[in-house]
């Protein structure tokens, strides 16, 4: 049976798949959603990068979240910084648009600290209101550091320019924003199996005991912040590459709680299941104006009018059902549909 | 100096505010060890359905207090069942995410209904403007300080001195071991969650007979937390205290220094608290083994 649960070396723990096969599969799938553009409209198109952009910012909660253990509130925040160092980085100083996504990421790690170092004496719920705080306080520099960020005004954004071209429309943003999703996606499975993330794990299951091991609390914890901030950052400067102008209003408080929704969604910790969780979020708000479409003009004006609020209803209403009845998410209703295959003469 | 006496009086009054939300929090905290990120979202929905109660004719202050705060305790009552108890022996992180989400949920839901437009709120006690020497002030003004004054009184001998105080005491403490003990955990999750929706039935009344009535409203809850963090967050007293510092440290800020700072006086002050001593200026420290 090609289970592969019992790893009988250090050599089999770190690989980064067990199977040949998996290869194969992750080399289709990414065809197959490489070749999507040729079927989806500028609509469609859009809501894809939205989806790859947002994912990296998940994989990076995830990261520190699901994997490190620390609860966030203040990842719209770091989105908010990375967008702006993004737009500031551009506009007045000039830099090449592709070396300032990452100096974004950069950028926003480094504000962490004002986050992560109270985080070294905060546990749990204290930490959670700290990075509100947090948030708050951002939105607040933001607004009235004028000079810097044209305050209420917001900024527009130039285009991304790679190579001599430069990328204004959906089509060719939509293999960036891919690229660019894969890049951290490999980058998070080579985290994961090194001491690094093994140390956040066992940070995350308890800290007391993970420091009586040998774990530094302080390098690991600021290391989640920081590498946490560096995703979602990325993803701020993706996010403004994307709308070409950004606003404080495009990262209010609702943007962590529907980011806390994706990881729940897709099950805490697993890096397919912040891709998943983020993918069906986005998506969510598709299918209900479809349904609503489909049910006459009348939803279709109240879902104009008030599409903030059902938006917001919608996320309470799946993250409270989630935590009900599948804790662990969509990663783990997969874990059980393959289990129940491959075990499939046996399974119950 | 009137300038002074004045902000530190509306400062007290809207730290008021903050103070009986910040009780609401420390409560759920006390009895039950999590934070209930849904307070704000339950004191609004609480103040738009005592706005509906308000336009029965005739119904005068008391009777308005007499049906409102009843309402407050059954609505306490029927969150706690559907959406808490489910998730009693979950992880904390999961439970805290209840919260937030039942937030969302209320906030989407109340708008949904009453719509954004901001109402007029009756003025069941009146217009007239008390005067103490030189300051002036409005009715609601000077119940939201009483309020807070009357509650925070009863609830430091509730928890000193009556059995269900100490009980949930013993179950913030450690649930598994005041299970043993006998005592009905969920009786006292239940009666925290009523004394809690109370605080934020009298927190909504207070800011209805103040300002006018608005979906903004739900942000005095995430305004309240910097008082919650700055008296501890298990100090229900504490909390009321933190409310009142928050509320003239974020006037004077407003008044002195300018420039918005209003808004976030309260979440700086809590960051640097926070550095020096971890668990507020009034919690407990905890001591954790191995």
């Amino acid at each position: 049976m090609r289970t592969r649960t019992y790893q009988t070396n250090y050599a089999e723990l770190v690989t980064l798949t067990p199977h040949r096969s998996t290869w194969v599969w992750t080399m289709a799938g990414i065809t197959a959603v490489a070749c999507l553009p040729l079927f989806l409209g500028s609509h469609g198109l859009n809501i894809m990068s939205t989806i790859f952009v947002m994912a990296i910012g998940i994989l990076g909660l995830n990261l520190l979240t699901g994997v490190a253990g620390q609860i966030s509130l203040g990842h719209a925040g770091f989105l908010l910084i990375g967008a702006y160092a993004q737009a500031i980085l551009t506009t007045d100083y000039h830099f090449p648009t592709w070396l300032a996504i990452f100096l974004s990421g950069v950028i926003a790690a480094i504000a962490s600290l004002v986050v992560g170092v109270p985080s070294l004496r905060l546990k749990g719920l204290y930490l959670a209101i700290t990075t509100l705080a947090f948030t708050f306080i951002v939105r607040h520099l933001v607004l009235f550091g004028e000079g810097l960020t044209r305050g209420s005004e917001g900024m527009a954004v130039e285009p991304l320019k790679l190579f001599g071209y430069v990328i204004k429309s959906d089509f060719p943003f939509f293999y960036v924003a891919l690229a660019m999703l894969l890049l951290f996606v490999v980058l998070t499975l080579n985290i994961m199996r090194t001491r690094i993330g093994r140390a956040w794990l066992a940070v995350r299951d308890h800290d007391i005991a993970a420091r009586a091991m040998g774990i530094s609390l302080m390098r690991y914890k600021l290391l989640a912040f920081m590498v946490s901030a560096f995703y979602t950052g990325v993803a701020g400067s993706l996010v403004a590459l994307q709308t070409r102008y950004i606003n404080v209003d495009t990262f209010s408080i609702l943007i962590s709680i529907e980011a806390l929704a994706m990881i729940i969604v897709g099950g805490m910790g697993r890096i397919h299941g912040a891709l998943l969780g983020t993918a069906l979020i986005l998506f969510l708000p598709e299918l209900l104006n479809f349904g609503f479409a489909l049910t006459g003009s009348r939803f279709t004006t109240l879902m104009a009018d008030r599409i903030y609020e059902i938006k917001g209803l919608m996320y309470g209403v799946v993250i409270l059902l989630f935590l009900r009845l599948e804790p662990e998410g969509l990663a783990g209703i997969w874990r059980k549909i393959k289990r129940f295959w491959v075990q499939w003469p046996l399974s119950q | 100096m009137n300038y002074f006496l004045n902000l530190l009086m509306s400062g007290l009054v809207i730290g008021s505010l903050y103070g009986l939300i910040a009780m609401g929090f420390a409560m759920v905290y006390r009895a039950t060890g999590m934070v209930n990120f849904a307070v704000g979202e339950v004191m609004m929905i609480i103040a738009y359905i005592s706005f509906n109660l308000a336009q029965i004719p005739s119904i005068g202050f008391v009777g308005l207090l007499c049906t409102t705060i009843p309402v407050a305790m059954v609505l306490g009552l029927v969150i706690e069942r559907i959406f808490i108890r489910p998730m009693l022996g979950e992880p904390m992180f999961s439970r805290v995410m209840v919260t937030i989400g039942l937030a969302v949920v209320i906030r989407s839901t109340v708008i949904l209904i009453w719509g954004v437009e901001p109402k007029a709120y009756p003025r069941p006690l009146g217009d007239g403007i008390v005067r103490f020497g030189e300051l002036a002030l409005y009715p609601g003004q000077i119940f939201s300080v009483v309020a807070l004054g009357v509650l925070c009184v009863l609830m430091a001998v509730f928890f000193r001195y009556s059995r269900i105080g100490i009980a949930m005491r013993a179950t913030s403490n450690n649930e598994t071991t005041a299970l043993l003990m006998g005592i009905n955990v969920k009786h006292i999750s239940a009666i925290s969650w009523l004394l809690s929706s109370t605080f934020a039935a009298f927190a909504g009344l207070a800011f209805c007979l103040m300002f006018s009535l608005e979906p903004d409203i739900s942000q005095l809850g995430l305004r309240g937390f910097p008082a919650s963090i700055l008296g501890g967050l298990d100090s229900v007293v504490g909390g009321a205290f933190g409310g009142l510092v928050i509320g003239v440290a974020e006037n004077m800020a407003g008044g002195y220094l300018g420039r918005g700072l209003k808004e976030i006086a309260g979440f700086v002050l809590i960051v640097v608290v926070l550095m020096v001593k971890p668990y507020g200026l009034f919690g407990q420290r905890e001591i954790e083994r191995v």
